[in-house]
């Protein structure tokens, strides 16, 4: 529709400032300092190890080179290995259930008949805000026997305690928490995007006859699928890097080991058993996995979701 | 223009708050001892656990003007011992520290805690030999003892009497008490199986007869599922599978409120115990006694310690004599045995374990008044030489994981110890040790 004009008007070169650069020093600086130095740091300290250097039976362990046999020592570790079936049970209860709340409420918040918008969107954001050991250490509590309103109704009406913190009732307790907590931010996020449907397709839509749920499942979800994979992308992640709270009800709890998640299995080897640099070895084995999962998943979704080929 | 003036300014000021976070960050930690002028006076850092420790410290610091010394609370005895070994390795370590001594040898093979044995030649002599040996390695001393932890029985005697059971002194008869306790009442145990408890556990295979560590010149021998230390498991497995003993954590919440209800009947461990509960259960004060410990063969009465801490120069120290006078002093002068008495800590020191039976019962026991009388007697009757390896920390993580998964599973325990073994082993073998098995 645009005639092209065969000689554009000659635009006047800005001069070179040094004010973008100057902006963007800090940001940097500060990615250099505390996101690029440490990964390459771990990644250094994950080919070596703590052998004895100097003989006898009280010898001193030194920092030595060991090549890959850290890397080897994560890869075939039972444990380790053994947190991630975790995570994949844990996942697939708290990554949909989040998700699907989150969409959920969402969409009945942008109806328009909705009432009591902004109380609704207040307090399902509310959870978010408590910080996450708080969150553990008040549900911890709820889920105790000893402290437990729900297992003192069930004493009550003659049912003896729900077994919260038992196998394998523990991984929907743990997922628990990060649903509560997740499910107000997952949810603005979507909010957000469904507010940015035009309302010409929407008013065509009812013009055409289509009810509420016909709308929700074939026009607004469709029209959020960036968001939606958004999301999913972040509890993905989320997922894999759960430490928080399973930390934090390890201490109520046999059932939840010193290992039950990487996570923990890292920090353990860190500080626990001292082994930095096995520590360093998992968490590159950890981050390349993390990377892998999500490159897969936007391509999987790249079609459908953002329209391109 | 106005607007660049504005942005310019908030640039500036974030970049200011972020530069004084940094520095302001850096400065808290431990570095080692301030600069001595010619004129001013040494200071030490020291990093200790427990209520006894300020005291000491304002007794020291009162009369040794020249040498001040500054105390942190660097967290428990496992806590602060993982933050000795990354700040050992970040080179701003303190210039003394409160060890367990199971965590010596591990301090020592990691480079932490120096050779003071020039130092502390003369201090020997306050010591009893036993207890001096658990700081010597090699024939080098690396510390000084400072309280021990003497294993004893610590029991709800009131409600002991209340439900007609009489006090255990084998573990068969502890055994049976258990069972006519929780028969009686079965909300009550007699006590509860921690399958956090390393050193509880390693202190009943001791006082059974099981050695986990031995060393013979330069060759370890690690015998964590021995037949003694199998036998204890058994023994704890056939006490949890007859539901007599459940298996819960110590000290959390859930634990002390079950103690507190009277539900929670005993806690074999050391000593030290009635400080311990007295701090989470203030209103029973009057209700426990204690004991000596429940044997394995009727007649025996040598037991092991379970904790027990020595105070260690580092590497990091740059004034490692003025170090090791300090730890000397406040463990076997008078002023420091009378602050450890105060708090409950049984001192290491022969003349805090005399003064010890001229003192007031803990707080927890005030109508025991034998009470440190039947502790002398208990301290001077300790399995001699006992030995931990240099992965305690390695063993006790793991003996931890073991113990609460066969625990969540109903696997059997003795399965556990076998899986200890075999990683403690591992790990030596891997960090070049040369082990026997």
């Amino acid at each position: 529709m645009t005639t092209t004009n065969p000689h554009p008007p000659m635009r006047r070169r800005r001069r070179g400032t040094a004010a973008p650069y100057v902006f963007l020093t800090p940001a940097v600086v500060l990615y250099v300092c505390f996101l690029l130095i440490p990964i390459l740091y771990s990644i250094f300290l994950s080919f070596r190890g703590l052998r004895l250097v100097s003989g006898g039976a009280f010898g001193h362990r030194q920092e030595t080179f060991i090549g890959l046999g850290n890397y080897a020592t994560a890869l075939t570790d039972p444990e380790f290995l053994a947190g991630f079936r975790r995570l994949a049970i844990y996942g697939i209860i708290a990554v949909p259930l989040t998700l699907g709340l989150a969409l959920l409420f969402a969409l009945l918040l942008d109806l328009g008949a909705a009432r009591a918008k902004r109380f609704s969107r207040t307090a399902i954001f509310i959870p978010y805000a408590v910080p996450g050991v708080v969150a553990s250490l008040m549900w911890g509590f709820m889920y105790l026997p000893v402290t437990s309103p729900f297992s003192y109704i069930t004493e009550k009406l003659g049912w003896g305690t729900i077994p919260f913190l038992e196998n394998p009732e523990i991984f929907s307790s743990v997922a628990n928490i990060a649903i509560w907590s997740g499910v107000g931010f997952n949810m603005i996020i979507l909010y957000t995007s469904l507010r940015g449907i035009p309302t010409d397709i929407l008013d065509s839509a009812l013009m055409d006859g289509a009810n509420e749920w016909q709308i929700a499942a074939r026009i607004k979800i469709p029209l959020v699928a960036p968001a939606l994979v958004l999301t999913g992308l972040f509890a993905l992640i989320g997922t894999l890097q759960v430490y928080g709270e399973p930390t934090t009800l390890r201490p109520m709890t046999n059932a939840i080991t010193q290992t039950w998640v990487p996570l923990m299995t890292i920090y353990r080897d860190a500080f626990i058993r001292d082994n930095l640099s096995l520590a360093a070895a998992s968490s590159v084995v950890l981050a390349l996995g993390t990377l892998v999962v999500s490159v897969v998943l936007l391509r999987l979704t790249q079609k459908r979701a953002f329209g391109e080929d | 223009m106005r607007s660049k003036a504005i942005a310019a300014v908030g640039v500036a000021a974030v970049g200011a708050l972020a530069l004084a976070a940094c520095t302001g960050g850096g400065s808290s930690g431990g570095a080692s001892s301030g600069g001595a002028t010619a004129a001013g006076p040494i200071t030490l850092n020291y990093w200790a656990w427990g209520t006894a420790q300020d005291g000491m410290v304002a007794a020291w610091n009162k009369s040794h003007p020249d040498i001040q010394v500054k105390r942190t609370d660097a967290g428990g005895g496992t806590d602060s011992s993982t933050k000795l070994l990354t700040a050992t390795r970040a080179g701003n370590a303190p210039d003394t520290a409160l060890v367990e001594f199971q965590t010596v040898p591990a301090m020592i093979v990691a480079n932490v805690a120096t050779d003071i044995t020039k130092y502390v030649g003369d201090a020997k002599g306050s010591f009893t030999n036993s207890v001096w040996s658990l700081v010597t390695f090699n024939s080098a001393i690396y510390g000084v003892p400072q309280d021990v932890g003497p294993m004893a029985f610590i029991y709800n005697k009131d409600r002991l009497d209340k439900l007609g059971v009489s006090l255990p002194t084998t573990w068969a008869e502890f055994a049976t008490a258990a069972k006519k306790v929780h028969a009686a009442d079965p909300s009550t145990y007699l006590s509860t199986f921690n399958t956090s408890e390393f050193g509880f556990f390693a202190g009943m295979a001791q006082e059974a007869g099981a050695k986990w560590w031995s060393v013979d010149g330069t060759t370890w021998t690690v015998q964590i599922d021995g037949p003694e230390s199998i036998a204890v498991a058994n023994y704890w497995q056939d006490l949890l599978d007859s539901g007599a003993i459940k298996a819960e954590d110590l000290l959390t919440p859930q634990w002390n409120q079950e103690l507190n209800n009277g539900k929670i009947l005993s806690w074999p461990s050391a000593l030290w115990a009635p400080g311990v509960i007295y701090g989470v259960a203030p209103k029973m004060a009057g209700q426990w006694a204690m004991a000596p410990l429940p044997q394995w063969t009727p007649g025996n009465s040598a037991v092991a310690y379970q904790g027990g801490s020595a105070v260690v120069v580092t590497t990091s120290s740059k004034h490692p004599k003025e170090a090791a006078a300090f730890a000397a002093w406040i463990n076997s002068s008078q002023e420091g045995a009378g602050v450890q008495l105060s708090t409950g800590q049984y001192p290491a020191s022969k003349l805090g374990q005399e003064s010890a039976t001229k003192s007031a019962p803990p707080l927890l026991m005030p109508q025991q008044t034998d009470y440190w009388q039947l502790g002398s007697k208990i301290a001077a009757n300790t399995i001699p030489s006992i030995s931990w390896g240099p992965d305690v920390n390695v063993a006790s993580s793991a003996f931890q994981d073991a113990m609460a998964k066969a625990v969540a599973n109903r696997t059997p325990l003795r399965d556990a110890l076998t899986e200890v073994q075999k990683v403690v082993v591992a790990d030596m073998k891997k960090t070049g040790f040369t082990v026997a098995n």
